[in-house]
């Protein structure tokens, strides 16, 4: 379970000072998939950030599982977010000079998993997104979307809580937008929890709750439906 | 995880061969320049004699009159007269001893198709070879009688014998020097001391002499002095034995003493020798000092390792300084680079410790790349050192103590430099480098 009260961020470049996010307030149950939306420089991929604790934050709290992130030092914020949190980009992100194989095995490393069952993990989550007959190819020798799926198997790799995804569709054409998005669905049934950004607002209607960022404040925040229920509707 | 790291290393090198090329040429330079001075210094200051060399003393007196003080470092003559010598050789205090002139012949072989040549001598007791651990190839020393009642027998360095005999076996066989025949009693194997500590004011890295006769054929054969004399009487000589009892300085002395109680007795002893001496009308300071110094001692004493050298290894310091100042550029450019992968990385889980781990690694493995290089050129540059420098001929090999410095030195300054690049990577905010490119 994830809760944010009052969450502030603040960027301040030189003289400009950007409210990023002001009292950013947000709880997300478990196994429930939801989306975010907004125009572009609301606030949207700082919420993020600060949910996968890449970002720090200015004021308020924030809970990971009853957890106060902000008493946490960088080396167990790491870990928490090495073990409970997968994140997905926009651009992919792969590592370009490592091979499918190995890019799956990232996250793996730094969780100190033996190599057997790094090499299960990585076999099991390549095969979940359907590529694993691709294990030596670079990432440069795939397609967008098969790039994006790896990623995924990256994200999942180490079986987290929760999956954080910035505009996983934005470079894909509609088609391939379409195979990731069914794919987090069924990621998504499987129980793990997906918080999504996106553009797109056919996607974003698939998910159990939408929530619309503008300048920094979640704008039409409805109390919390129970997820199961918005599952069996 | 240390291996993660170095596959990690190796997989950016194949990636940057550019870069991470200078990386390493820079380091191997820098290295390079300081193995090389410090192999010279390292060899000119190690101690020759390990285990030893705290018990064997040279023997110094200050002979001077009033007014005059010799000019060697401490203010006491490196050497002594010959009456002093033979007098002090009379002690039973020391466990061996042994008298010492750098004298020299002509040697006439009797090989056909060799013409005579000449030859360096050590004029010295037999304790000399058991003292500095001569190692013997064939023969030994001559026995102890030959100290005072002359003989001429001789024994020669594997060089000559090579020379000479074909390597063979010549104990028992004659040598003709300045047209005397010497009976060959031993032969010695190759013993080139580094420095030569035993005589360090006549060429501390010149080459050992070839031949090694008693000490007490020196009345005998009038032997000349093919070392440094010393005298601050204008004495005139009519005759060798007026030399020798004047007060001409031109011999050494080497004493073993095994035990700091026989160390302070020989300290009292000598005392006692210029008190004993002073009726005589010698030793006219009142203050007239006296010293024995162990190797280590003596070479320092002699400036073996003079300070130009100490200002060049400052010098080839700042040089490795200003070739790390280099390395850190670039290694800032081609980590400023890598700064995405580092964002990814650190969302899917690494502290910054363990990026700034990888780096460290990182810069460790292209510095172990730059000291072997080092290594290479420093053959190089010890290669010049022995065109320059013939007399250093024997200074110039690295052993494996030297290797594993300049390994370590080039391991020790990469990390060194990588600090503030890895560090400065390893806490940039990940979230600037994972925004939509
Ligand atoms: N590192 C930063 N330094 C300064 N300002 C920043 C920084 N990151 C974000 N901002 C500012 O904070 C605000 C929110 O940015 P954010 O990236 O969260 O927007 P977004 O909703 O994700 O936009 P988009 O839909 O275009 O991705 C913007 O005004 C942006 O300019
Ligand atoms: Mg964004």
């Amino acid at each position: 379970m994830l809760k944010m009260n009052n969450i502030k961020k603040v960027f301040r470049t030189d003289l400009v000072e950007t409210h990023a996010l002001r009292d950013f307030s947000l709880q997300v149950e478990e196994k429930e998939f939801v989306a975010v939306t907004g125009p572009s420089g609301s606030g949207k991929t700082t919420f993020l950030n600060i949910t996968g604790m890449l970002e720090t934050f200015d004021g308020g709290v924030y809970e990971l599982d009853n957890e106060d992130v902000s008493k946490l030092n960088d080396k167990q914020r790491s870990r928490l977010r090495n073990e409970k949190i997968g994140f997905i980009f926009q651009s992919f992100n792969l590592i370009p000079d490592l091979n499918l194989f190995d890019n799956v095995d990232v996250p793996l490393r730094y969780r100190g998993f033996n190599a057997k069952e790094r090499k299960q993990r990585i076999e099991n989550a390549l095969e979940r997104v359907g590529l694993s007959a691709r294990l030596k190819h670079l990432p440069s020798q795939l397609s967008g979307g098969q790039q994006q799926r790896v990623a995924i198997a990256r994200a999942l790799a180490g079986d987290p809580r929760f999956l954080l995804a910035d505009e996983p569709t934005g470079n894909l054409d509609s088609l391939m937008a379409r195979q990731v998005m069914q794919l987090l669905e069924e990621i998504n049934q499987q129980g793990t929890t997906i918080i999504m950004v996106t553009h797109d607002s056919e996607l974003a209607r698939r998910a159990h709750r939408n929530i619309h960022i503008v300048d920094g404040q979640v704008s039409d925040y409805q109390d919390l439906q129970p997820v199961l229920d918005v599952a069996e509707a | 995880m240390f291996q993660y790291y170095l596959k990690l290393s190796w997989l950016s090198i194949k990636r940057t061969p550019m870069l991470s090329a200078l990386m390493v040429i820079a380091i191997g330079l820098g290295i390079s320049v300081s193995i090389t001075v410090l192999t010279v210094d390292y060899l000119m200051s190690k101690d020759p004699l390990p285990g030893k060399s705290h018990k064997l003393f040279h023997v110094q007196l200050d002979t001077y009159n009033k007014g005059n003080t010799d000019s060697a470092p401490g203010g006491l003559p490196y050497q002594l007269t010959y009456q002093d010598l033979m007098n002090l050789s009379r002690s039973e205090i020391p466990s061996k001893q042994s008298r010492s002139l750098r004298s020299g012949f002509s040697v006439i072989p009797e090989k056909v198709g060799l013409t005579p040549f000449s030859r360096s001598a050590r004029v010295i007791d037999n304790d000399f070879f058991e003292m500095f651990k001569v190692p013997f190839l064939f023969g030994s020393p001559w026995e102890d009688e030959v100290n005072n009642k002359a003989k001429k027998v001789v024994v020669i360095a594997k060089r000559l014998n090579d020379k000479l005999f074909d390597g063979e076996n010549s104990v028992g066989k004659t040598i003709n020097l300045d047209k005397q025949l010497f009976t060959i009693v031993g032969v010695i194997d190759t013993w080139e001391p580094t420095p030569r500590f035993y005589d360090v004011n006549n060429g501390a890295f010149s080459d050992t002499e070839q031949l090694f006769i008693p000490f007490s054929l020196i009345p005998v054969l009038e032997l000349p002095s093919w070392g440094s004399n010393n005298a601050w009487k204008s004495e005139v000589f009519e005759s060798y034995e007026d030399k020798l009892r004047s007060e001409t300085m031109w011999l050494q002395y080497w004493v073993q003493l095994d035990t700091k109680a026989k160390q302070e007795e020989y300290r009292e002893f000598l005392a006692g020798y210029v008190e004993q001496q002073r009726p005589l009308g010698r030793f006219e300071k009142e203050d007239a000092k006296t010293d024995i110094k162990d190797v280590v001692q003596w070479m320092e004493n002699n400036r073996v390792v003079s300070d130009d050298n100490s200002v060049l290894v400052g010098l080839s310091f700042m040089f490795l300084a200003v070739c790390m100042l280099n390395t850190i550029a670039l290694l800032l450019a081609k980590y400023l680079k890598r700064a995405p992968e580092v964002g990814v990385r650190r969302a899917l889980g690494a502290s910054k410790l363990e990026i700034f781990t990888q780096h460290i690694v990182d810069v460790g493995l292209i510095g172990l790349a730059g000291g072997a290089l080092g290594l290479l050129l420093g053959q190089l540059g010890l290669l010049g050192v022995k065109s320059l420098y013939a007399n250093y001929e024997r200074l110039v090999n690295m052993d494996l103590t030297l290797i594993a410095t300049a390994i370590g030195l080039a391991i020790g300054a990469s990390i060194i430099a990588g600090l503030y690049p890895a560090w400065l990577i390893c806490r940039t905010n990940p979230s600037i480098y994972l925004k939509t490119q």
